[in-house]
């Protein structure tokens, strides 16, 4: 009788298990087994970064080598789960789309992707990331910077903007 | 039944169904949750089952059982309907004519099976049956018109099949290894059925 309702408790506690699974592997869509298992420790508080590739990252982001940045901000973060590093591909995608004249798109939509993800595994979508190498240390002001950047208006022909510098 | 096959077997099987038969396999591997019809569908279907047999809710879900093992039952049920809506919404084409028509061979194939009130081994073979017939037609036949053809002949063919149907038949293509989690799905949703506790009323008015 005893091995009976353990078995029993122990059958419905592995159903809702499953069950939560199914419904959180629905509602995320994960596309690769680092996201699955980054979101799952991430939801009871156990992820972490990989240190080492994300000084790496960020060394290759100051030395203005983006792509090489991206891809040690990536094995930091496989999952995208780290707000902290999604801001800075976010800032890196800004940095490398950025042009006197004008912006590549494609680059930008890429960072507005980032900094979206990263506001959305934030805790209350804050992001403040306190590095005097930034001109723009939060995640609002970054993405009102991409969205300025993909969006067509009269101020894009003012000739006055080619003084802008880049943050 | 035993504990096991209650509370652990009958779950997990359904459960892997409602995983395997969700998946797509596009551009992105992404999981569907079952369309809205297809619920509608599964409560007719589970209504199918309780009136041939195969599924007796009060060996599931009674007053005189434990508290767990309620809600073992509880999950069973409510796994069987999960598993009976996705199994339709995953046989169902994704777009077009073909997606209303086949929803419509549901509902009427459903229909029939109440009707005729069919005992647990007829209701399982016609439910198998019906069930293998939307696969063939969804994942060969459809599969086929809507797929690249592989000669100029099967392309002429295609393109003239694609223009008396005004284009309303032709669907995504979708990758060859849908096909086999879809039979997958079906083999494991039909075996679960199988395990159902089974009505013993029969039994009983057949001995005496």
């Amino acid at each position: 009788m005893v091995r009976e309702s353990v078995v029993r408790a122990l059958g419905a506690a592995a159903s809702v298990a499953y069950a939560a699974l199914i419904a959180w592997l629905t509602v995320s869509q994960p596309q690769s087994i680092a996201e699955v298992t980054g979101g799952l420790t991430a939801s009871i508080g156990v992820y972490r970064v990989d240190e080492l590739a994300f000084e790496d990252g960020l060394r290759f982001f100051h030395q203005d080598q983006f792509v090489e940045a991206r891809a040690a901000f990536h094995r930091a973060d496989a999952a995208g789960r780290d707000p902290r590093t999604q801001f800075y591909v976010a800032y890196s995608y800004y940095r490398e789309g950025w042009g006197r004249l004008s912006h590549d798109d494609a680059l930008y939509a890429k960072g507005l992707e980032a900094v979206d993800r990263a506001i959305a595994v934030a805790p209350g979508g804050r992001i403040v990331v306190d590095d005097p190498g930034l001109q723009m240390h939060s995640a609002d002001e970054l993405r009102a910077e991409l969205v300025a950047g993909t969006t067509r208006e009269w101020s894009d022909v003012n000739p006055v903007r080619v003084f802008r510098g880049r943050k | 039944m035993t504990p096991v096959r209650e509370s652990i077997t009958l779950p997990l099987t359904f459960l892997t169904v409602v995983l395997v038969g969700g998946l797509r396999l596009g551009g992105q591997v992404a999981i569907a949750p079952p369309a809205l019809f297809s619920l509608v569908l599964a409560s007719l279907v589970l209504g199918g089952l309780v009136q041939s047999g195969v599924l007796d809710p009060m060996r599931l879900v009674h007053s005189d059982r434990t508290a767990v093992a309620n809600l073992n039952g509880v999950v069973a049920l409510v796994a069987t309907f999960a598993a009976t809506a996705q199994v339709l919404s995953l046989l169902t084409p994704a777009a077009g004519l073909p997606s209303m028509g086949m929803s419509l061979f549901f509902l009427v194939a459903i229909l029939q099976l109440m009707a005729g009130a069919l005992d647990r081994p007829r209701f399982l073979r016609v439910w198998a049956v019906t069930l293998l017939a939307a696969f063939t037609l969804k994942f060969i036949v459809l599969a086929a018109l809507s797929g690249p053809a592989d000669g100029a002949v099967a392309r002429a063919l295609q393109l003239l099949f694609e223009g008396v149907t005004l284009g309303s038949v032709s669907q995504p293509i979708e990758p060859r290894a849908s096909g086999y989690l879809a039979f997958l799905a079906i083999a494991l949703y039909l075996l679960g059925l199988v395990l159902l506790p089974p009505a013993q009323r029969r039994a009983l008015i057949a001995r005496h």
